[in-house]
């Protein structure tokens, strides 16, 4: 058994409603493996930092929810199990226990799921949260772990908009631990349903692998925009189904990675049928000896003719030993598409530097001047305005 | 104001300024004329102490101090701005941000205290208007999407807000229409000051008609070839710059 297996699956399964779907994503997981880099979608990011670290139970206080400076209903799960008090959400969201029919469906492939698989096996408390109508406030999702949390965790949540309703969802990652969290987040967008769905996430030593599996039906509408600070170790994976036709997103990012810190990004926008649009936009910035992973895959699907994709990418380097991988990967099996990308990746400019140094700006104030204007970009996107205002000022606290 | 003395500047190596002289005093407005590639921006750049132009010998002296050795923004807090011939584009900073900011860092590098917001504000739209920009361009990302004629004048707005004492213009007028050029010489003739000094490079007459010159001086090959008063803008505008090399004169 190879060493991530060893720490983190057990022969015991646990014990609950659940055992068959765990049973068979243990099994699942034991037979494909963990990814290494040999494995195509974890290339560039190795796994060794998790196998050096000897994750362990302990009794922690639940951390408190991240203040946010605007109104919200709170969902707050900490080490994956829901802290906050549920019983005062408002109508429109009811929360009921995932149903093990539909897990037992999933299928996360091979060793390139495997954290899909390991959360299955091990997922401590799944939540199913329907949102149903109109939204007044943003739901804000917090997932923490509790100070000093070093053992490790499988957030999962589905979360479905019933059709025609319109949300906002916040969802904000952090934790000061050096554990593992290894989160699933299922969403389920109605038809002519909106999700406007904002995540922001900044951890220290903390190892945080994430899947977030995006499902739209005819007309649905689902726009992320997203602020990573960076982390130790920080796996990001964006799947986003366009499932009917009028179907539509926009993934917006941007990543900040400093020194001694690894983020992987990896993203699949699937064109499934035709009538279906994307947009998508990323930024990273790396610095120090900082390793960012871009991969951005438009799958048009045969027969999905008349979608239209647009990817664009850009990075810069803060630093001579900061490296980003950055691919756009596109499959187009349809006619009458339009599939655009763009990646670029450079420096600070020279030319604006001095143009702003000229201007009394010191050459500090100036760099950070130009990188924040190149991080910004994407969460200009953001709809809500405070929610908007949070990312930018999250940006600003960070860079 | 301004004193530079025997001014040698390389780039990558490659000598451009090649014993400059060019005195200019507090109140005064000097022109600086000359062919493509004679050296004119690289005074500018090496003035603001843009990276890469080196100065290998001769002395700045501005206003007592040695340019030499300070770095850009203290230079730019001593008073001393350069309007760029390539106004360069910021994406994703708001110009208006970028001013203020601007403003109080030469403010807080002087022991200044940061300006007021609102009169901040009511500065730069007076500005604005008196150069007939729109105000939506102060949301806008600095230079991005501008026009040429709107970057150009966008720099003579920078420098009403930031009042420098001695302003190099860069060929300011180059790309502009005749309305807009009146109003860049209004903004510029707006600023003349007793205590304050401008050296405005040009390849045209027609600005210095706007804004009598204290002097013009010919650039060529990286020297000060020909200095003398508006007349010879007139007779570099009506003859080039041939009759420099049938009779040019050392200085
Ligand atoms: N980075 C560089 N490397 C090599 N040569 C350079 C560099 N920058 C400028 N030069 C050269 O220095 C010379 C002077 O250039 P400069 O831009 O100062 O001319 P100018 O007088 O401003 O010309 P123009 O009227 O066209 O604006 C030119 O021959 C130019 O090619
Ligand atoms: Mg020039």
């Amino acid at each position: 058994m190879s060493v991530l297996a060893e720490n983190l699956l057990s022969d015991a399964v646990l014990a609950d409603s659940y055992g068959a779907v765990r049973k068979r994503a243990q099994a699942e997981l034991m037979r494909h493996g963990f990814p290494d880099i040999k494995t195509e979608a974890w290339k560039y990011t190795s796994l060794r930092a998790l196998e050096k670290r000897s994750l362990v139970p302990g009794e922690h206080q639940p951390a408190s929810p991240p203040p946010v400076p605007f109104d919200h209903h709170l969902l707050h799960i900490d080490a994956g199990r829901l802290l906050s008090d549920s019983s005062s959400l408002p109508s429109g969201i009811s929360i009921e226990p995932v149903d093990s029919n539909r897990l037992a469906g999933l299928d996360y492939g091979n060793r390139g799921g495997a954290f899909g698989w390991l959360n299955l096996a091990r997922f401590e408390q799944g939540l199913k949260v329907v949102i149903n109508g109109r939204l007044d406030q943003p739901l804000m999702l917090a997932l923490t772990t509790p100070d000093g949390h070093a053992d490790a965790c499988h957030p999962r949540i589905e979360i479905e908009l019933t059709a025609g309703s319109r949300a906002c969802l916040v969802q904000l990652d952090s934790s000061n631990g050096s554990g593992l969290v290894n989160a699933v987040i299922d969403l389920k967008v109605g038809e002519n349903a909106r999700l406007d769905h904002a995540l922001s996430r900044h951890n220290g030593d903390a190892i945080w692998i994430e899947r977030l599996d995006v499902a739209l039906a005819a007309g649905a509408d689902y726009r992320l925009v997203t602020l990573d600070g960076g982390g130790r170790l920080t796996r990001q994976d964006i799947n986003v189904a366009l499932n009917a036709s009028g179907a539509r997103c926009e993934v917006d990012g941007s990543v900040l990675i400093g020194a001694r810190q690894h983020v992987d990004f990896h993203t699949a926008i699937d064109h499934c049928v035709g009538g279906t649009n994307s947009r998508e936009r990323f930024r990273m910035l790396a610095d120090g000896n900082g390793v960012g992973v871009f991969n951005g895959r438009i799958h048009i699907h045969p027969g999905a003719d008349d979608s239209h994709s647009d990817l664009n990418t850009g990075n810069l380097l803060l630093s001579e030993q900061a490296r980003i991988n950055t691919k756009p990967e596109l499959e187009i099996h349809a006619e009458e598409v339009t599939a655009s990308h763009g990646a670029t990746v450079g420096q600070l400019d020279e030319q604006a530097l001095f143009y702003l140094r000229s201007r009394g700006l010191s050459a500090e104030a100036a760099a950070n001047l130009l990188k924040t204007g190149f991080a910004a970009a994407p969460l200009e996107t953001a709809v809500d305005d405070a929610v908007r205002q949070w990312l930018l000022a999250n940006l600003g606290d960070w860079l | 104001m301004l004193k530079i003395t025997n001014l040698h500047v390389a780039v990558d190596d490659k000598p451009i300024l090649k014993g400059l002289n060019l005195e200019v005093a507090a109140g005064e407005l000097h022109a600086i004329m000359g062919p493509n590639g004679s050296g004119k921006s690289t005074l500018g750049y090496a003035l603001a102490g843009r990276d890469g132009y080196e100065i290998t010998s001769g002395a700045v002296d501005f206003e007592g101090r040695d340019l030499a050795d300070m770095e850009p923004e203290e230079r730019a807090a001593a008073g001393l701005f350069l309007a760029f011939q390539y106004p360069v584009e910021i994406p994703g900073v708001n110009n208006a941000y970028f001013l203020r900011a601007a403003l109080n860092a030469q403010r807080a590098a002087r022991g200044e205290p940061e300006v007021d917001s609102m009169a901040f504000l009511k500065a730069v739209r007076e500005s604005l208007k008196a150069l007939k920009m729109d105000e939506s361009l102060l949301k806008r990302a600095v230079n991005e999407g501008f026009s040429g004629g709107e970057k150009k004048r966008n720099e003579i707005v920078q420098m009403a807000v930031l009042k420098p004492k001695l302003a190099i213009l860069d060929e300011t007028d180059s790309g502009l229409d005749i309305d807009a050029l009146k109003l860049v010489a209004e903004g510029i003739n707006r600023l003349r000051d007793p205590a304050r000094s401008f050296v405005v490079i040009t390849h045209y007459q027609r600005l210095l008609e706007y804004l009598e010159p204290d002097r013009v001086h010919v650039l060529s090959d990286g020297q000060i070839v020909e200095s003398g008063g508006r007349e010879l803008a007139e007779r570099l505008e009506s003859e080039g710059y041939a009759f420099l090399e049938s009779d040019a004169v050392e200085v």
